[in-house]
C-alpha cells in the first residue's frame, strides 16, 4: 500500500514538472531579429551589447520578479519541511537499525 | 490487475534484465563507518550532484548556443534576454561548475590528509586526480565560450603556458589553438572538448572512480584505523542515504539563491584586433597558478622563467599523481611529513589566490 502510495506521489511530481517545463516554454525557437515583433522587444528590459557594454542579467518585468523572488521563498520553505521529514526518517531507521529489526526480518 | 501485481510484473521484468535487485541488495548490504572524519564521506556524493546540476543544466544552454564567432556572444546574449528562465539557467551553471570545482578540491585533500588513498585504493585517488583534471578543464573550455575581451584574452594568456614546455609545447599551443592564435577555430575548438571529448572522458573515468569505490568500500582514516578499536558504521541505504539528501537539499537551495542573486554578466562580443584589456584574470580556481606565474622571475641561470614554472608545475603534479606509492608509511614519520606538506599546499593556494585577488 505504502509502496503504490510513494510509485503514485512520484509519477505526481515526475508529471508535475514536465508540466512546468512544457508550460515555461523551455527549449522552444527563439527566433531571429525579424520574427521578434517590436511589442517583444519592448518587454526586454535588460540592454542589448549596442545600448550597453556589459549585460547585467535580471528579471525581464516586475511580474516575472516578484514569481523569482516567491519561487525562492517556497523554495527554501520546501527544503526546510523536507529536512525535518527527512530527521524524524532518520531518527526511525537508526532506532529500527539499533534494535537489529531489519536483520531479524531478513534471517 | 489490481496496481500492486502491475507494479510487481514491471519490476520483475527490469530484475530479468538488469539485475536490478543484486544492486539493491549490494546498497542494503554497504556500510558507511562512523568516525570523526565521517564529514568528508559527504563530498563525494556532492561532486555527483553539482555534476548532474552541471549536465541538466549544459543540455539547456546547448539548444541555444551557437559557437561561431559571429553569434557566440549574441546567443549567450539571447540566452540571457530572451530564452525563459535563461538567465537563471546560465548562471545555475556557472555557479555549480564554481561549486563542483571548489569540493573536489575539498575532497582531494580531505583524502590527502586522512590517507584514504592508501593501499589498496591507488587507483581510486589516480582516476580522482584525473577527475580533477577535466573538471579543470571543462571550466577553462566553458570560459571562452561567451566570447567576451575578458574571456579571450584569458584563453590567449591560458593556451600560451603550455608554449614554455620543450619540444612538445609549440605543438600543444596549436592544438589547442586551432592555429597560430585564438580565433573563431579555438572556439568551435573549445566548445567540441567542452561538450563532447570531455564529456566522454568523464563518464569513463566517473565510472571507474566509483567502481572503485564500491569494490573497496570506504576507507577509513589512518588515525582511526591505528587506534584498533571497533568503529561503528551505517547501513548505506537508507541511513545514510537520507543524511546524503539533506545536504544535497541544502547545497541545491544555496546554488539556486546564489545563481538568482549573483548572476554573472555578460561583456561585448571580443574583437580580435582589439588590445587585451586590463585586469585580465583566469576563474578563481586558476588563480593561484596564474599568480605563481606571475611572480616568477623571468629567467633564472640560464633557463626561462616561465619554462622553468612549467616544469615545476608538471613535477608537482607528477608527484601529486603517485601520492600514494610516495606515501607507502602513512603512519609514520614520512607519513606525518607528508600531511604537513598538505596543509602546507593548501595555505600556499589560498594566499596566492588571495594575492591574486589584491
Amino acid at each position: 500500500m505504502m509502496r503504490s502510495r510513494r510509485i503514485a506521489l512520484s509519477l505526481l511530481l515526475t508529471c508535475s514538472l514536465a508540466f512546468f517545463f512544457m508550460n515555461s516554454g523551455f527549449g522552444q525557437q527563439v527566433g531571429s531579429d525579424e520574427q521578434r515583433s517590436t511589442e517583444e522587444k519592448k518587454e526586454i528590459v535588460t540592454q542589448t551589447e549596442t545600448e550597453k557594454e556589459k549585460l547585467i542579467p535580471s528579471p525581464k518585468n516586475i511580474k516575472e520578479g516578484t514569481a523569482i523572488y516567491v519561487f525562492v521563498g517556497w523554495m527554501w520553505l520546501s527544503i526546510f519541511v523536507l529536512i525535518y521529514i527527512l530527521r524524524l526518517k532518520i531518527k526511525e531507521i537508526d532506532r529500527l537499525y539499533k534494535i537489529k529489526f531489519f536483520s531479524a526480518k531478513r534471517e | 490487475m489490481n496496481l500492486k501485481a502491475v507494479i510487481t510484473g514491471i519490476q520483475a521484468w527490469f530484475d530479468d534484465r538488469f539485475g536490478l535487485s543484486q544492486i539493491f541488495k549490494f546498497l542494503r548490504e554497504k556500510e558507511v563507518p562512523q568516525h570523526k572524519h565521517t564529514i568528508w564521506y559527504y563530498t563525494g556524493s556532492a561532486i555527483l550532484l553539482f555534476f548532474g546540476i552541471q549536465v541538466i543544466t549544459g543540455f539547456m544552454l546547448v539548444f541555444y548556443y551557437k559557437p561561431t564567432l559571429e553569434e557566440a556572444n549574441k546567443s549567450i546574449a539571447r540566452i540571457m534576454t530572451e530564452a525563459p528562465l535563461g538567465w537563471i539557467i546560465r548562471s545555475v551553471h556557472f555557479w555549480s561548475a564554481s561549486f563542483m570545482i571548489a569540493i573536489v578540491f575539498i575532497h582531494l585533500f580531505s583524502i590527502w590528509i586522512t590517507k584514504s588513498y592508501r593501499k589498496p585504493r591507488e587507483a581510486t585517488w589516480m582516476s580522482g586526480v584525473f577527475l580533477l583534471v577535466i573538471s579543470l578543464a571543462f571550466g577553462f573550455t566553458g570560459y571562452l565560450l561567451p566570447w567576451d575581451a575578458l574571456s579571450l584574452s584569458a584563453t590567449k594568456v591560458g593556451t600560451d603556458i603550455p608554449r614554455s614546455i620543450p619540444v612538445v609545447g609549440i605543438w600543444i599551443t596549436k592544438l589547442l589553438r586551432g592555429g597560430e592564435d585564438v580565433t573563431g577555430d579555438t572556439l568551435t575548438r573549445f566548445f567540441g572538448f567542452h561538450v563532447c571529448i570531455l564529456p566522454v572522458f568523464i563518464f569513463i573515468l566517473l565510472g571507474f572512480h566509483i567502481y572503485f569505490i564500491q569494490k573497496q568500500g570506504m576507507s577509513l582514516p589512518v588515525d582511526v584505523e591505528n587506534r584498533n578499536e571497533d568503529v561503528n558504521s551505517l547501513p548505506f541505504w537508507p541511513n545514510f542515504v537520507y543524511r546524503e539528501m539533506i545536504v544535497w537539499l541544502l547545497l541545491v537551495g544555496i546554488l539556486v539563491t546564489i545563481a538568482i542573486f549573483l548572476p554573472p554578466s555578460l561583456d561585448k562580443a571580443a574583437d580580435l584586433m582589439a588590445p587585451a584589456p586590463e585586469g585580465i584574470k583566469p576563474e578563481w580556481y586558476f588563480l593561484f597558478l596564474f599568480q605563481i606565474l606571475k611572480i616568477f622571475p623571468a629567467k633564472i641561470l640560464f633557463i626561462n622563467g616561465d619554462t622553468l614554472a612549467v616544469l615545476l608545475f608538471a613535477v608537482a603534479f607528477i608527484l601529486f599523481f603517485f601520492l600514494p606509492f610516495i606515501d607507502n608509511k602513512p603512519a609514520e614519520r614520512k607519513g606525518k611529513i607528508i600531511t604537513v606538506i598538505a596543509y602546507v599546499v593548501i595555505v600556499f593556494a589560498v594566499v596566492m589566490t588571495v594575492w591574486s585577488l589584491l
